[in-house]
């Protein structure tokens, strides 16, 4: 196929990396929120299962999109240069640490966490260093990555949290000040972000102000009505459910967009336009 | 792939697919399988383009490998033929092929070679520009042997080449095709020629050197199309008003710039302006001699043109004792008669038409015109010579071409008439650095420039023009598109019937207008390396005529829109699969000047493929089926391969008497060619050409220019004032009227002694209302554009070429200006269909910039609806819609690629 | 030290794609796949709008990102500036042809071929190592080898020298090393003004492309 030479959308990363980067932020932001949360014992097992399964769907996902799925081992080869590589070590560290705290070999939850707070930001370096897509490389795009995953972390708990007993408002209202954080994260993103194709504005900015409604104000109407006491019981847990729900769609439809809507490479620009012959008038 | 376990070689050979070549390569083999192809590196010291090819030669591997093509002869079964009719072709042996076609010609020749038409009963077609000669082997010699075939069913040919300076530019400086002094040119008006599409190898290399040494190239265009794109100012000109930008320029020139800054020795001592005309508009002439008149300066007194010692007077108006002789030999004025000189008869001609006057017309500011005129003559150099292999010769860096539809059909005469003219009142006419031509093929001896500046009546070089006299003039047309009768300026050499008015043929099959011998269909039509049912205009009713055909031979590389009507297919050996010497070098055709010449070799690269067969040996199959083996065996001796077999250095005949195989015929046409070029030294046999695969000679630069042999034969280019022409034109107009013929007198009225301005788009629009339409509703110009990925290398089933031509705007669809359609409501991608009152086509639309809003532009020739792999393209052709008629055939029976159309989106 | 570039005149090209066939021809690459090719760009409005043809193509940075990014190990960077990929280590994650701002990588999942099947030319230069990972322009690194092995000049000797520079009919693409003053492409760059693609990203590509002679009126 012939492109020519306007920027195009990138075609060599579909839905399976989509899905890599969903998975991968919003599970190891579960881990990282459940420990913060203090979440232990059978949920916290629960939890961290849940986080790590995404985190390996994700992975899978990858697998079955590149080229040669038997060589995939040489994906650890780079770790010097490549966050590619720093992502899979960083994973297969991740998972072996949580299957220790798993069967409780190795007690720390905070362990666990990091990596999987490293693993959020390897990904996040893994677009940052994808020069060709202008609306990856923006250095702004990593912190957004970083906050969304801990955002649709207690996005994911709160899903959930009516069955384990470590869901207390403080971190319902962790929830509501990720949400506000990650706008604004966002926001920036945005406005730093420069020399993406119109059509990839348009797409981001798209799914912006989804992100503006169902990712922040209505969590975070819900989950002030959730705190606000009027709602107890199996009413409020099903309200903040609800306002997680929303912040972890919200945050996996902007990695969607950015990645199968918004991955438009930069085209071609020429710096001079040759002289042929004699130079214009005025020249 | 290790090359250490194959066997690799490289095979020396050329591209003649497009008459911009021919080009060297070699082609890398391994294991006996063509695999790349790549420059001759061996040739980079003699070829102007350093020994490479472009990328038409690239598809040569694939060509061969097409799993689509045709590998054995074929019959066809089913005998309604139509297009939505199956041909039903099934394989035959050669044997069967041959007898088939062999006894249709041999009842033929029982019937006689011409019909009760007195047409020739068997037609040939053959691909634009000659180029099918260059892989047909010994096939002419065939034709030769076998006697009249008429060779004008056009499939492009004829009216759609660059027709009207193929025989005005022969007629004026031997130019069949006219050409800048790229090398030396600093200033280049480019009217729609589109040299980087279609200058070949020669011509980008040649071009890309100046621009970067600093020639600027104006391109005058309503579209910007590559070669607009490489020139330094792009100047959107309104279709088809290009004469009145010419004239406009003209008169810059002879009435605002000092007249001091023209090249008046030039135009006094090599031209016919000094020439005095009379009061009828033809020559005053010594009474005695019948020569021209002339006014001297010295002797104050008219003298004959060639007098010696004489000062032509360029202005002035005398009372002279002359004889005014008209046409048929009519004397119109004997006595006292008041002449002008030709110079003054121009100068008031051309006063009326001012940039202002010009902007108007052309949707072009009149500041732009006057800036380009004057930047010409800057850059002119008038007075300056240049040494050339040792001569001083003028210098004149100036230069003017003409692209298709700017130099064919209507206005080309005028267009054609004005840059010579630019060029005259320059002196850059046939000099260095200015407007050159490059061969001839009308005149004799063909391919041979210089040689064939033999005089002619009146000072002027000798012109084969057909007769218009009473007692010569004949309505029995030679063939069916009647060049003979007429057209004048076609001649009538092997070239003539191509350069006829081509689209008559098809035309008249319905109805042949009053006078001319009713027009029939061949008995038998050889078709080679052309597809008329796509490259011919009004695609459909050609493919209807051609269902007509009663027996039709298609040399076939894969299935096409022409070879669905056959009855016969015969597989050729293709480009790598045949053997072939041909002439190279000297000067040929668009910007091909060689500083050497001799032959290369065309050679097996790899082995034939199916049941395909080298030409030669299917034409000596023909030649022994129809018992013309002695004749055929004779045309080769005497020079039908290329190379008279028997010369000053050397006898390499054939015995007439029986056949040859192919590499017999070819190791003597070797031997020939090689004892040529050697003058007797050497007589290397095939085996050593196919090791070299070119062997050349020096050819001198000087030789490029015509000016020198003009002046040593003391002869004078014919202009500014067409006395000659005006003549024939209204002999030509009495025969016709004679034989009752009346329908060709809007064409009479483009023999002018001095053309003016008429509207020429009008015809265009008028067209649209005499077929039923209204002007207001077909508000687009549609013109078309070469595809230099595709042009003449009948290569659109190949997907290489496809792929690469891709990248280039407009191989998907229709170009059309973008705030236009935006207009319209229409995006890029958008399917849209194009109309004519009668015609419609569909496709996908290209939005660019570069293009004038009232324009549209298809790119190439396709609508493919057979052909493998392109009939998928989904891309229209302007050939779809555009009519053929004799409203919109101008005198020399060319038309032009532009339609009227309307257009809309269609709704998804 | 050696540093190969390509430079490329665009007052020169026009377009004809004659290095994108000889590329495809050489390399071997399957339909669609362009190591070479030449872009048809516009820039302005009607009526003032200029065309130009842009031969790009892998451009062998300085700083390539593809080296970066790749996991594998398999796009290495020679001392030469050429940017190469070892088809046995790469796993075909495509990470180089997001991150490679001039659109030059490719990959091919199954073998694709002109028509369906086949050719007897396509099969016998037929190499499934290339199936399914990363490929782009070499500078057609092997003829550079041999030919320096042979004490061959690339960018001079057509047996050394990438196809899409043999091939150019307008003379618009020159091969050679940067890092001697003496050679074709220095004097080019010393005569004429130039400027890099996307320069501002820091990768310092190996293709120049010239505009206008230097100096004068």
């Amino acid at each position: 196929m012939s492109y020519g030479p306007n920027p195009r959308q990138q075609a060599s990363w579909d839905w399976r990396a989509a899905a890599n980067f969903i998975g991968g932020g919003s599970g190891s932001g579960l881990v990282v929120f459940a420990a913060f949360a203090d979440v232990r014992g059978g949920a916290g097992q629960l939890l961290l299962a849940a986080g790590l399964t995404l985190i390996a769907l994700g992975l899978l996902c990858v697998w079955l999109e590149i080229g040669r799925p038997w060589r995939a081992l040489n994906v650890f080869s780079n770790w010097r240069r490549s966050w590619m590589s720093r992502e899979a070590i960083v994973g297969v560290l991740l998972f072996a640490a949580g299957a220790m705290v798993a069967a409780d070999v190795m007690a720390s939850w905070w362990v666990v966490a990091l990596l999987a707070f490293v693993f959020a930001y390897c990904q996040a370096r893994i677009l940052r260093a994808a020069k060709g897509i202008p609306a990856w490389r923006e250095p702004w795009l990593t912190p957004y990555l970083l906050v969304t995953a801990v955002t649709e972390g207690a996005g994911l708990f709160w899903l959930c949290a009516s069955q384990y007993r470590a869901a207390t408002l403080p971190l319902l209202a962790a929830l509501g000040v990720f949400v506000v954080v990650r706008l604004m994260a966002w926001l920036a993103y945005r406005r730093h972000l420069r020399g993406a194709a119109p059509v990839a504005l348009a797409a981001l900015d798209g799914v912006g102000r989804l992100l503006q409604l169902w990712g922040t104000a209505i969590p975070l109407a819900l989950v002030v009505i959730a705190m606000s006491g009027v709602v107890v019981g199996p009413v409020m847990f099903t309200i903040a459910a609800v306002a997680g729900l929303c912040a972890v769609v919200a945050g996996a439809w902007t990695k969607w967009t950015l990645i199968t809507q918004a991955g438009f490479n930069q085209g071609f620009a020429l710096a001079h336009l040759p002289v042929r012959g004699v130079r214009p008038a005025g020249y | 792939m290790t090359m250490a376990t194959h066997t690799m070689r490289r095979v020396p050979t050329y591209c003649y697919q497009c008459v911009a070549g021919p080009d060297l390569l070699t082609v890398k083999v391994v294991d006996g399988v063509a695999t790349e192809v790549e420059p001759n590196f061996c040739a980079a010291d003699v070829h102007p383009g350093g020994g490479k090819v472009c990328v038409k030669a690239y598809g040569l591997v694939q060509k061969t490998y097409n799993p689509n093509r045709v590998l054995s002869p074929m019959k066809r079964t089913n005998p309604a033929k139509g297009r939505n009719e199956e041909p039903g072709f099934v394989a035959i042996t050669w044997d069967e092929a041959l007898d088939l076609i062999g006894t249709r010609l041999n009842e033929v020749r029982a019937n006689g070679l011409t019909d009760a038409s007195g047409y020739p009963r068997v037609a040939a077609s053959f691909g634009g520009g000659g180029t099918p000669q260059s892989y047909m082997g010994t096939l002419p010699a065939f034709l030769a042997a076998w006697g009249p075939v008429d060779m004008g069913f056009g499939s492009g040919q004829g009216v759609k080449c660059y027709h009207s300076e193929h025989l005005y530019g022969e007629f004026w400086h031997r130019a069949f095709i006219v050409a800048p002094d790229t090398p030396l040119c600093n200033y280049l008006i480019s009217l729609g020629a589109n040299v980087e599409a279609s200058g070949g190898v020669a011509g980008i290399r040649r071009h890309a050197e100046a621009r970067v040494r600093g020639m600027k190239r104006v391109q005058v265009e309503p579209h910007l199309s590559v070669t607009g794109a490489c020139s330094a100012q792009w100047v959107p000109i309104k279709p088809k008003t290009d004469a009145a930008f010419l004239f406009a320029l003209m008169h810059v020139l002879l009435h605002e710039v000092p007249r001091v800054r023209l090249d008046v020795p030039f135009l006094t001592r090599h031209t016919a302006s000094p020439y005095l005309v009379g009061p009828h508009g033809y020559y005053l002439r010594d009474r005695a001699t019948r020569k021209p008149l002339v006014w001297d300066a010295r002797t104050t007194a008219a003298q004959v043109h060639d007098a010696a010692d004489i000062e032509e007077a360029l202005c002035g108006s005398h009372e002279v004792d002359a004889i005014e002789i008209g046409p048929d030999g009519d004397v119109l004025g004997d006595g006292l008669l008041r002449g002008q000189t030709g110079f003054d008869r121009l100068v008031v001609h051309m006063e009326a038409y001012s940039p202002e006057w010009a902007a108007a017309i052309c949707d072009v500011p009149a500041a732009t015109i006057r800036a380009i005129a004057n930047e010409f003559i800057d850059h002119a150099c008038v007075g300056e010579t240049i040494d050339i292999d040792g001569t001083q010769m003028p210098f004149r860096p100036v230069a003017i071409t003409l692209g298709k539809t700017v130099n064919n059909g209507w206005g080309g005469y005028e267009c054609c008439w004005a840059r010579t003219m630019l060029a005259a009142l320059v002196g850059g006419l046939e000099v260095p650095g200015g407007t050159i031509g490059t061969t001839v093929r009308l005149t004799k001896p063909m391919s041979q420039r210089l040689a064939s500046v033999t005089p002619g009546p009146d000072g002027f070089m000798s012109y084969p023009l057909n007769p218009t006299s009473r007692e010569l003039w004949s309505a029995q047309a030679k063939i069916r598109n009647a060049y003979n009768t007429m057209v004048p300026l076609a001649g009538n050499g092997p070239w003539s019937q191509a350069l006829g008015p081509s689209h008559f043929s098809w035309m008249f099959l319905d109805a042949t207008p009053p006078g001319l011998p009713r027009v029939t269909l061949p008995d038998v039509w050889f078709v080679y390396r052309t597809n008329p049912a796509i490259s011919f205009w009004d695609t459909q009713a050609v493919g209807e005529k051609m269902a007509r055909f009663p027996f039709v031979v298609a040399f076939a590389y894969t299935r096409d829109e022409t070879n669905h009507f056959a009855d016969v297919l015969l597989p050729d050996a293709t480009d790598l699969e045949s053997l072939q010497l041909i002439h190279i070098g000297g000067t040929k055709y668009v910007e091909q000047f060689w500083e050497h010449e001799g032959y290369a070799l065309r050679q097996p690269v790899v082995k034939t493929r199916g049941e395909a067969r080298d030409f030669t040996d299917i034409a000596t199959a023909l030649a022994q089926r129809t018992g013309l083996l002695p004749q055929y065996n004779a045309a080769i001796n005497k020079g039908a391969g290329g190379v008279p077999l028997k010369g000053r250095y050397g006898d390499f005949s054939l015995d007439v008497t029986h056949a040859h195989a192919r590499d017999a015929i070819w190791d003597a046409v070797c031997r020939a060619a090689s004892a040529d070029l050697t003058e007797g030294a050497q007589a290397h046999g095939l085996d050593w050409w196919k090791e070299h695969g070119l062997a050349t000679k020096r050819f001198p630069r000087a030789d490029w220019y015509l000016l020198p042999t003009l002046v040593a034969r003391g002869l004078r280019f014919e202009l500014p004032y067409q006395e000659r022409l005006q003549r024939i034109g209204t002999e030509l107009g009495r025969r016709l009227h004679e034989h009752e013929m009346h329908w060709w007198d809007a064409q009479l009225d483009e023999y002018q002694a001095l053309p003016k301005w008429k509207n020429f788009p009008a015809l265009w629009e008028a067209t649209v209302i005499a077929t039923g339409g209204r002007a207001d509703d077909y508000p687009f110009w549609l013109l078309t554009s070469r595809s230099m990925q595709y042009a003449w290398g009948g290569n659109v089933g190949i997907q290489l070429m496809r792929e690469v031509a891709d990248n280039i705007a407009g191989h998907r669809g229709v170009i059309m200006n973008s705030q236009a359609a935006g207009r319209l409501g229409i995006e890029d991608g958008d399917l849209i269909e194009l109309a004519t009152p009668q015609r419609t086509v569909r496709g996908r639309a290209v939005l660019r910039h570069g293009i004038r809003p009232d324009t549209l532009l298809c790119l190439g020739q396709f609508d493919h609806w057979v052909t493998p792999l392109a009939k998928d393209f989904g891309v229209p052709s302007l050939n779809t819609l555009a009519t053929m008629s004799i409203a919109l055939t101008d005198a020399t029976g060319s038309g032009a690629d532009i339609v009227r159309v309307k257009i809309e989106r269609v709704a998804p | 030290m050696t540093r190969w570039v390509m430079v490329v005149d665009l007052r020169r090209c026009v377009g004809c794609q004659t290095c994108t066939a000889a590329c495809k021809h050489a390399n071997a690459t399957p339909p669609g796949v362009q190591w070479r090719r030449v872009l048809d760009m516009e820039f302005g409005e009607y009526p003032d709008v200029q065309r130009a043809f842009v031969p790009v193509g892998c451009q062998h940075c300085d700083e390539p990102p593809c080296l970066d990014v790749c996991p594998t190990t398999a796009t290495k960077k020679r001392t030469d500036g050429i940017v190469t990929i070892d088809y046995d280590l790469c796993i075909g994650c495509s990470y180089c042809a997001v991150a490679c701002p001039y659109q030059a990588r490719y990959k091919t999942l199954r073998p694709t071929f002109a028509y369906g099947k086949a050719t007897a030319s396509e099969a016998i230069r037929q190499d499934d190592n290339q199936l399914a990972v990363a490929t782009k322009c070499t500078f057609c690194v092997e003829r550079i080898d041999a030919g320096l092995e042979a004490g061959l000049q690339p960018g001079v000797d057509p047996e050394a020298t990438p196809a899409c520079a043999n091939s150019c009919i307008a003379n618009a693409i020159t091969f050679g090393d940067i890092d001697d003053s003496q050679s074709n492409v220095s004097a080019l760059l010393r005569e004429n003004r130039h400027f890099r693609m996307h320069e501002s990203l820091g990768t310092g590509p190996g293709f120049y492309y010239l505009w206008d002679r230097e100096g004068g009126p």
